[in-house]
Parts: C-alpha cells; sequence; structure tokens
C-alpha cells in the first residue's frame, strides 16, 4: 500500500511539472503578448521593445521556460505581470478560495445525490420518476447557466448576496458573510454534481439489486430496506467512489465560469486573467495548482474506491 | 460601483487600462482638467497660466494652499518632479506628452509658478496635460531615481503610501474583491457655497468581471453604477428598474469612437497576392461604404439605439464634427459600378463578382470575439456586401490574438475594431491622422506618405497643430475629414448611443461622453438622504 501511494505521488509530481510547462509554453506562444494586451492596439513599437524588455519577453520562449525551470527548482514560480506579485504568493491565495467552493460543493452533492441515487435506483414511481427527469435537466445544465439563473433569482429576491466573497460593509472576517456569499456559486457547482451522482448511484443500485446475491439474501428473508441499505448500496457505491477523482476535476473547470459570474476571487477567474493578459507564469501556477486539485482528487477517490471494494487494494 | 477588471496599477501614467484610470481620477490631480461636458479646458491645480507670444512657453500659476493626502503642500518642484517621471521608461504616458516626438520641460520659477516650455507651437496647448497626474515628489522621487517608479505604484505598493491631490485616498484593496476610497479631507476643491469637496464619504468599487452580473448588481441596488456606458442588450432590464424609480438612465449622445473596418493597406501586405489589383483600391472601401445600409446597420447591430455615422468624427465631438463632410448614400447600383471599375464583375452570372480572371472576389474581416456588436456588425457587413457579389469571410479572434495580427500587419484583409481615441482634439489623436502615427492603422509608421491624399493630409495636420487660432485649426481639419471622406482608409458605419445608468439615490450627476461617463467628475457626485 506504501508503495501504491509513493508510486501515485511520484505520478502526481510529473503530472504536475507537465501541466504547467504545457501551459507555460501555450500561454508563451499563443498570439499576442502581455505588452499587446495591457498597452493596447497603437503604441509605437519603440515603446512596446522597451516593455517587453522590462517583463522579459524579449527573450525567446525556450529561454523564458529555461528561465522559469531554474527558477522553479528553487520553489520560485516567477512573478505574475498582471498582478506584479509573486505567483507562489498569489495561487495559494485563490486556490484556498477555489478549495472552499469545491469542497462545499463535493459535501453538498454528495449529501443530495447519494440518497436520491439510492432513492431513485430501488424505487419506482412518480416521485422516482421526477427526481430521475430532474437529474437528466440539471447534468445538461452547464455551471454557467445555473450561476446566470441563481444570480439572477438572488437579484430579483435579494434574499442572497449576488456576488462576491464578503460584503463591502461586514466585517472582513465574518465568517456567517463569507458562508451567505457562498451559497450561490456552492449551489451553481453543485447542482450538476449532484444530478451526476444521483444517475450514477442509481444506476449501480439498480443494477446491483438485479445480482444474484441480492435475490438469495431477500430469499433468506432479510428486509429489502435492509438489503438495499447495507447490502446492495456498499456494492453500488464502487462506481460512483471512482467518480470523485473526475468530479473533482469538473470542479474546478466548472468554478472557472462560477467565479466570473459570481465574482468568487477563486483560482478559476486568476487563470482566465492570466489566460488573457498571456502572463504564462501566472497561467503556470494556476495549472499547477489545478493539477494538484486533480491528484488529490484521484487519490482520494481511489482511496475511496480501495475502502468500498477490498479487492481494489489487492 | 463596480468594474470589470482588477487594477494593473495605482496610476494610469504606468498601465493604460480603465481600472488604473479610474483610481488615477479619484486619488489624483492634474493641472488642467478637460471638462467632459463641455470638452474646454480648465484650470484645476493650475490657478491661471500665460501663453508667451512665440505659443512656446506656458507660465502656470499653481492653486495656493493646496495640500497632498499627506498634508505635504504642493509646490512647483512636484510639477516639474511629475513631468520628468511622466517620460520614465515604464511610463505609459509618456508618448502622449512627446510634441513631434519631443519632449515638455518644466521649470520651477517660484514655489507656486512653473514654467512649460513646448518644443514646437503646439495648438491644443494645455490640454495635452490633460493625462499627466500631479504626483508628491517627497513620496516618489527617491524610486524614480533608483529606476523603481513603476514598482512605486505597483499593486503590491501598501495603500496608504499612494499619496495624491485627488479628491478621494485608496483606504483598501483586495485582489479580486474590491477597491475601497475614503474621503481625501485636504482636498482643494469647494464647491460654490464654500463647502469643501468631495460630498461622498466614500466609494467602494466592487470587481465582477462578468457583465452579465455587473447589471444584475445594478438592477438589483447592489452597486449604484458602472464604470461605463451599459450595453445596448442592457437596455430594456435597466430600464424597467428605470420605470420602478430605482434607476435613472441618461443618455449621454452617441459614442465618439464608433467601430470601423479597414483593409490592410500596407504595401506589401498583398505583393503575392493574385488579390493585390484590387483589394487596396479606393473604389473597394467607397463600395464597402455604398453598399451598407447604415440605418438598417444602427437597428439591427445597436437595436436602434445609434446614429448612422461617415466618418471618425461623430456628432458629439461638437467642436471638430463637421456637417460639410460628404456622406456617401447607401447606394448598391453605384457600389456595383466602383467594383466594376476596379475589375470586379459577375462574369459568370452566379451573383458574385470575379477578377480578371475569373476567381470570385473574397476577402476575409478579422474582429474580436465575444464583444456583441463587433460580431453582429461584422455579419450584417459580410451579408451586405454579398448582396453586390463581395465574398466575406469572418473569423473572430480573442482580442489579444486580434490586435497582435493587425499590429505586425502580417497576414490579415481586413478588420472590423472598435479603436478608442485619446482626446477630441484631433492634434492629440495625430497618431491616427498622420502617415508616421502608430494609430494611422490601416498602414502605420510610414517613413513618407505612401499617398498623395496622406499627404495632404499630413501638411494640413502639420498645421493644425501649429495654428494658435481655432478658425485656421478648423479650416485645415475640414479638409482633412474632407480628404478622409474622399478615400475612406477606415469606414465607419454607426455611432451607438451612450447610455449610462445609475442609482436614483445618486444626485448632482455631470454625464460626459467619455469613460468613466460619471467618475470623472467623482468630487461633485452626491447622494440622496
Amino acid at each position: 500500500m506504501r508503495q501504491y501511494i509513493a508510486r501515485r505521488l511520484a505520478f502526481s509530481v510529473l503530472l504536475v511539472f507537465v501541466v504547467s510547462s504545457v501551459s507555460l509554453l501555450l500561454a508563451s506562444v499563443a498570439p499576442g503578448d502581455f505588452v499587446t494586451e495591457s498597452l493596447g492596439a497603437v503604441v509605437s513599437p519603440e515603446t512596446a521593445a522597451r516593455a517587453r524588455v522590462r517583463y522579459g519577453l524579449d527573450q525567446s520562449v525556450g529561454e523564458q521556460y529555461g528561465r522559469w525551470l531554474i527558477r522553479v527548482a528553487r520553489f520560485d514560480f516567477g512573478r505574475s505581470l498582471v498582478y506584479d506579485r509573486p505567483v507562489a504568493d498569489l495561487v495559494p491565495e485563490r486556490a484556498a478560495n477555489t478549495a472552499l467552493l469545491a469542497l462545499a460543493a463535493l459535501i453538498l452533492s454528495t449529501v443530495i445525490g447519494l440518497p436520491l441515487g439510492i432513492f431513485s435506483g430501488s424505487r419506482r414511481g412518480i416521485v422516482a420518476a421526477i427526481v430521475r427527469g430532474a437529474s437528466v435537466a440539471l447534468v445538461s445544465m452547464p455551471p454557467l447557466l445555473t450561476s446566470l439563473v441563481l444570480v439572477f433569482l438572488a437579484a430579483r429576491t435579494g434574499w442572497l448576496p449576488i456576488g462576491g466573497m464578503r460584503s463591502s460593509t461586514a466585517d472582513s472576517t465574518s465568517v456567517i458573510d463569507v458562508l451567505k456569499h457562498m451559497i450561490v456559486p456552492v449551489v451553481a457547482l453543485a447542482l450538476p454534481i449532484a444530478a451526476t451522482f444521483e444517475r450514477l448511484q442509481s444506476q449501480a443500485l439498480a443494477d446491483t439489486v438485479r445480482q444474484p446475491f441480492v435475490a438469495a439474501t431477500l430469499a433468506r428473508g432479510v428486509s429489502a430496506q435492509r438489503v438495499v441499505w447495507r447490502d446492495a448500496l456498499k456494492a453500488a457505491l464502487v462506481p460512483v467512489a471512482s467518480m470523485y477523482g473526475l468530479v473533482v476535476g469538473s470542479l474546478l473547470s466548472g468554478s472557472f465560469v462560477v467565479e466570473m459570474v459570481t465574482a468568487w476571487p477563486g483560482l478559476g477567474r486568476l487563470m482566465l486573467d492570466g489566460l488573457r493578459a498571456r502572463d504564462a507564469y501566472l497561467v503556470a501556477g494556476c495549472a499547477a495548482a489545478g493539477t494538484v486539485f486533480l491528484a488529490l482528487g484521484t487519490l482520494v477517490s481511489d482511496a475511496a474506491v480501495a475502502f468500498v471494494d477490498p479487492r481494489s487494494r489487492q | 460601483m463596480a468594474v470589470r477588471t482588477e487594477p494593473r496599477s495605482f496610476c494610469s501614467c504606468i498601465a493604460p487600462e480603465a481600472t488604473a484610470h479610474l483610481i488615477t481620477l479619484l486619488t489624483q490631480a492634474r493641472l488642467v482638467r478637460v471638462n467632459q461636458t463641455t470638452e474646454d479646458i480648465e484650470p484645476w491645480i493650475a490657478d491661471s497660466w500665460t501663453r508667451s507670444d512665440d505659443g512656446l512657453r506656458y507660465i502656470i500659476k499653481l492653486k495656493p494652499n493646496v495640500l497632498f493626502s499627506d498634508a505635504t503642500p504642493l509646490t512647483a518642484d512636484d510639477v516639474v518632479f511629475s513631468l520628468a517621471a511622466a517620460y520614465d521608461s515604464a511610463s505609459a504616458i509618456a508618448d502622449s506628452l512627446k510634441i513631434g516626438g519631443k519632449t515638455l520641460h518644466a521649470t520651477a520659477l517660484g514655489p507656486l509658478t512653473v514654467a512649460i516650455a513646448f518644443p514646437s507651437v503646439f495648438s491644443p496647448g494645455l490640454r495635452v496635460l490633460d493625462a499627466m497626474p500631479i504626483l508628491p515628489k517627497h513620496k516618489l522621487e527617491a524610486a524614480f531615481a533608483s529606476g523603481r517608479f513603476a514598482a512605486a505604484l505597483s499593486v503590491t505598493t501598501p495603500v496608504n503610501d499612494i499619496v495624491g491631490l485627488g479628491p478621494f485616498v485608496m483606504t483598501d484593496y483586495r485582489p479580486g474583491e474590491r477597491l475601497v476610497f475614503t474621503r481625501n479631507d485636504r482636498y482643494f476643491r469647494t464647491d460654490e457655497r464654500g463647502t469643501r469637496l468631495p460630498y461622498l464619504d466614500r466609494i467602494v468599487v466592487e470587481i465582477v468581471p462578468d457583465q452579465d452580473a455587473q447589471v444584475l448588481k445594478l438592477e438589483a441596488g447592489d452597486v449604484d453604477m458602472e464604470a461605463s456606458e451599459i450595453r445596448p442588450q442592457d437596455y430594456a432590464p435597466l430600464k424597467r428598474a428605470a420605470d420602478r424609480g430605482t434607476l435613472r438612465i441618461i443618455d449621454v449622445g452617441e459614442a465618439v469612437d464608433p467601430d470601423s473596418l479597414w483593409i490592410n493597406l500596407r504595401p506589401a501586405a498583398f505583393d503575392r497576392d493574385p488579390r493585390r489589383s484590387w483589394i487596396q483600391r479606393d473604389e473597394l472601401r467607397q463600395a464597402i461604404s455604398a453598399a451598407v445600409d447604415r440605418q438598417s446597420f444602427a437597428d439591427t447591430v445597436f437595436l436602434g439605439a445609434a446614429t448612422p455615422v461617415y466618418g471618425p468624427i461623430t456628432p458629439s465631438n461638437k467642436k471638430w464634427y463637421s456637417e460639410e463632410v460628404p456622406r456617401p448614400a447607401y447606394d448598391v447600383t453605384r457600389a456595383k459600378r466602383l467594383l466594376s471599375e476596379i475589375g470586379l464583375v459577375d462574369r459568370n452570372h452566379d451573383g458574385l463578382v470575379e477578377d480578371a480572371s475569373g476567381t470570385p472576389a473574397r476577402f476575409t474581416l478579422l474582429t474580436m470575439k465575444g464583444q456583441t456588436a463587433l460580431e453582429r456588425g461584422a455579419y450584417l457587413i459580410s451579408g451586405e456586401l454579398k448582396k453586390i457579389g463581395l465574398t466575406v469571410d469572418i473569423a473572430t479572434l480573442e482580442g489579444n490574438a486580434l490586435i497582435q495580427k493587425f499590429v505586425s500587419g502580417k497576414n490579415y484583409d481586413a478588420v472590423y475594431f472598435h479603436l478608442t481615441t485619446t482626446s477630441s482634439d484631433p492634434v492629440l489623436n495625430a497618431d491616427f491622422w498622420s502617415s508616421t502615427g502608430d494609430a494611422h492603422i490601416w498602414n502605420p509608421g510610414q517613413k513618407s506618405p505612401s499617398t498623395v491624399w496622406e499627404r495632404q493630409i499630413d501638411e494640413l495636420m502639420a498645421r493644425s497643430a501649429s495654428a494658435l487660432d481655432d478658425t485656421g485649426r478648423k479650416t485645415a481639419f475640414l479638409e482633412v475629414q474632407k480628404i478622409f471622406a474622399a478615400h475612406q482608409p477606415m469606414v465607419y458605419f454607426a455611432a451607438p448611443r451612450v447610455f449610462v445608468a445609475a442609482s436614483t439615490r445618486l444626485t448632482n450627476l455631470t454625464p460626459g461622453i467619455s469613460r468613466p461617463q460619471l467618475l470623472w467628475a467623482a468630487d461633485t457626485i452626491a447622494v440622496r438622504h
């Protein structure tokens, strides 16, 4: 087991390195650069050249990458051109905000999705059909649309803050204020995932209850409810648990748009700012943080699978 | 209020972008200010000035008893320092403060008297200083001397260290969230009753990157205004809020910088291209101009909230707009005739024009992805040109990629884009009009004018820049506009009407046509109690 974790960790480090390197190179070779973006369409070639020297953009992509590699070896991830701050300071701040959203969305979607999946997978009737229909609708709704609808509702009703992480009037350390601001982005992120969990869990449970061991257990006189909640559920959790890693990845991509619409100061928004401005070091830093999330998610997912399915530990 | 982007610097003299501009307007002051409602230049921290007879030197008296936000008195040395700093290698305003490529020079003649020398006669005079904040020498001198001027005004500088003469001081900046400004109790201006300005105690600027979310916030009363004009598609929902009495929508007039189409006119652009016989010809642009129904363009692209325009100077630029400039009429027959004059005729009767070799006439129009008005406009132009047999392929590019494409001048046929002007005074936009200019975007930075008409425009602009009487300037610039209209290096279709929305609890608003339309005069805005 220890060897397995060590191997997974080594792979994760390699993955982070490759993804951040590729992101840096792609951001560097994309048309336009930070100078074009910041100085605009009409600027004298001399002014643009001076700015490129100042930002180190006069060097070739290879030289820039080489310089970045040397810095990374010293755990210096460069300085963001947009924010004029070290990437190593900027990314953890925003990653923590995104992690807060992602974790809350994951918990919420699990709490909603799994019980509903068990319900719809083990029952027939109108209510189960409504749950299934609602899930199909929510799965097909992109987080952009969900967040816009929720922001619209928040604006119309005035019950919730429309965007941001804290109110300008509230005490900046007020947890209640942050929690209130989290509702819209968390629900926007969680709804499609909860629906995905519901569909997966429902399908897996429906498949499991058709297995011979379930019929045998029922034949021994064990109640149907006990069979579903004790025996079938454990077996049906395997495909759901193995999805957790992927869900963390989709949470991150979903958070890009949700953070934009709800003005949540997270990693997605930071990366989008970096991409727009061709801030290659910032993009690489954000991509690295995103990959760390994904690697952690996969690790947690594997651990969850190992927990519910002892065969996978071998 | 809400802005869409993070500041890149705490001073627009370093980062020429909207949020830095807003911060500078709120925290700094200038010697003179261009009044956005009248377009006239007015004294700001300058009390008065005189111009020498030869027009090369201005003696400026500063207002007495003006204090920076940290209580340090303003002196002529601060003005001298600010002009020197404006030419720092990191400065974003250095080019705009050069006259014919040469710098201005400031000399302190006394504690509150400063002389500014121009390298040549320059008709806009002190108007050129509208973009230059007067910075505190005592705070920035050391950084400037050590080459760290930009760093001293960077967004990592503690907000308490940002000292200025503006109506507000920045008291908080939370990246990704908000900027907070509080009243500068030492601000130099008072109203006519002697009450010290500004009226507002605090301005909170929320950073909301999504414009749809900004509109919802405005509609819900979460913010009192946006930093800039509303989009045409936002008019209807905001009008409903206005009808409920929570918002006010103000029509400021036509935009001063309408979207435009241009063909790549760099001489070598189509050297090895079979289309070189027709694509850079005046007749093609004239045909494009005649083939588009501008009223229909205004109705479709801007949902009716626009005025047809025929050149870069729109009716909102009251001082320089002229009814005497020719306006090409919508005339499809004429457009077809113009195409036939350059050899583009429908030879096989398929409804499309072909060149002499029988190749269909076709070009690609680049525009910016995600900008509704630009994308809609480009597709409408393409549709209109189809009617005269021209095939126009639309390619949308992300902003940075598009700019890089046309700035490089390579591998592009035509662009439909929004170029912003820096001033309503044409002489201050000389880099657009003159063939040597970088904003002469169809063929920038020419060593010598590549066409006769560009040479004529160069000469007239030089005359306009050195004429010290308004009549002489206006006559010269009218000629410039007529030449431009005849050759149409850039084709204009419609100027959208600029609407700004603000909460009805705000009073004393004096909206201007340029961004930020309401906050350019932030010191006089008040809240209704």
